[in-house]
């Protein structure tokens, strides 16, 4: 059997069954079950390292999610088995960087809750294009997002090792998104019939993110109120790098309209 | 050997290099430990330009691009029981103390029997592998050094599936591939 037909419901939204992890790990699974810091406490040194050990885990699944792709869809053309295998090389060496940062901080394995939202629920696409969709194109151009502002985070406590080791991870998370864009276009040109499954896939993720949206009072692992920091600001949408990514100027105006930039977006398009 | 013999043994080669590939990317999300899972990773990698560079090959000796020949029967099961193991000592043991060392003998067999100048593009590939061998199999030894629970309780397994691995003497199906000549599946 394999591990993406196991499942497991979190507030009755039904998703895949978590990968494998050492006894160290507390598995959360939902964002109350996470220890995260906001306000002042957001730069602490606890809630600096919780960032390495969060991002430690989310390189894990990405590379567990392209290692499975791999795994899942031997008749996928050749080429594009050639890049997620290299994307499966690129995670693990993001892993083993957060990794040797986060014990130079004095960190370790397990010291905060993990959880595995992105594996449980792109596993549940049984499309290539669809699990590229919300792998790739989704959560790691959102991370590419996020990185473009977390590394000047890192740097203004003067820790520029850390910016330079998102810097680097950065740079690659680009070329993840850029061929999964590449792809999604081309296999879709080629059998239209996944267009709707990448639809069915997106519209699931939204739903899903709704169904386990934290709520304002619910708290944390850390006794911070979860709910609350859906009212800090969105993070700044990383225009230049989509570019890079291979997004269109129409899908980034779109991004950046769901953002609530729109006079931004419009500018962008002139 | 006839460049169709070269063909069929490249061919063979390149179904050990995806099948170790599909095999560590399924072993990824089921093995607990996160080095054992970057040392999975960072060897996908490895396996995957190995089959790339060998699939090209094929072409220029006129099979088809990527062309793949699964191995003899004998081996194909050991390969399918190695590829099922769950325990995480067993996997790194079994691939990097049996699989590894195991291809890395055919592929010097091949270069004993072929000729270094007519089938030097082959050659350059074989070398190029053998040395990505002997590096992952230095990681894998730093990582048994680094994480010391990760230690096979039957020691007789290793021997027993090297035994089993060299028993099979000739891997290539010869003549099965329908695939030598350009334009067919491969």
């Amino acid at each position: 059997m394999s591990i993406t037909s196991k499942r497991k419901v979190v507030r009755e939204v039904t998703l895949v069954q978590d990968p494998a992890r050492e006894s160290c790990y507390t598995v959360g699974h939902t964002d109350a079950d996470m220890a995260s810091w906001f306000g002042d406490a957001k730069m602490s040194a606890a809630a600096l390292r919780e960032k390495l050990h969060r991002h430690m885990n989310n390189e894990t699944g990405a590379l567990e999610i392209a290692a499975q792709c791999l795994a899942d869809f031997p008749d996928a053309e050749w080429e594009l088995r050639m890049c997620l295998a290299r994307q499966a090389y690129d995670e693990s060496r993001h892993v083993s960087a957060l990794y040797r940062r986060l014990r130079e901080l004095g960190g370790f394995k397990g010291e905060f809750p993990i959880a595995n939202f992105e594996w449980c629920i792109t596993n549940l696409c049984d499309s290539l294009a669809a699990r590229l969709a919300i792998q790739n194109r989704t959560f790691e151009a959102g991370q590419m997002d996020l990185l473009g502002t977390l590394r000047n985070t890192w740097r203004a406590v003067g820790d520029e090792t850390t910016a330079q080791v998102l810097e680097h991870i950065l740079a690659d998370e680009i070329t993840h998104v850029r061929f999964a864009n590449q792809w999604i276009r081309r296999m879709v040109t080629q059998d239209r019939r996944l267009l709707l499954k990448v639809a069915i896939a997106v519209r699931l993720l939204a739903d899903t993110n709704v169904a386990l949206a934290a709520q304002v009072g619910e708290v944390n692992a850390a006794g911070q109120d979860v709910g609350v920091k859906k009212n800090l600001g969105n993070i700044a949408v990383n225009v230049e790098d989509r570019r890079s990514a291979d997004f269109s100027d129409d899908e980034i105006q779109e991004i950046l309209r769901q953002n609530g930039m729109s006079s931004i977006a419009a500018t962008q398009g002139q | 050997m006839t460049v169709r013999e070269k063909a069929e043994q490249l061919g063979t080669f390149r179904w050990l290099e995806v099948f170790g590939m599909e095999t560590l990317a399924r072993w990824v999300p089921t093995t607990p430990e996160m080095e054992v899972k970057v040392l999975f990773g960072r060897h996908i990698w490895d396996l995957a330009q190995h089959a790339d560079t060998l699939g090209k090959r094929t072409f220029e000796l006129r099979a088809a691009l990527h062309y793949t020949l699964p191995p003899v029967e004998p081996y194909r099961s050991l390969t399918e029981e190695l590829s099922s193991l769950q325990d995480t000592a067993e996997r790194v043991y079994g691939f990097y103390d049996v699989v590894v060392p195991g291809m890395a003998a055919r592929y010097r067999g091949y270069l004993e029997n072929t000729d270094d100048l007519l089938d030097e593009p082959s050659v350059r590939i074989i070398q190029h592998m053998l040395q990505d061998g002997v590096r992952m199999r230095q990681e894998a030894e730093l990582l048994r050094k680094e994480l010391t629970n990760i230690r096979l309780i039957d020691q007789g397994l290793v021997q027993k599936w090297a035994r089993r691995e060299a028993e099979v003497n000739a891997i290539v199906a010869h003549g099965s591939g329908v695939a030598l000549a350009r334009g067919a599946e491969a």
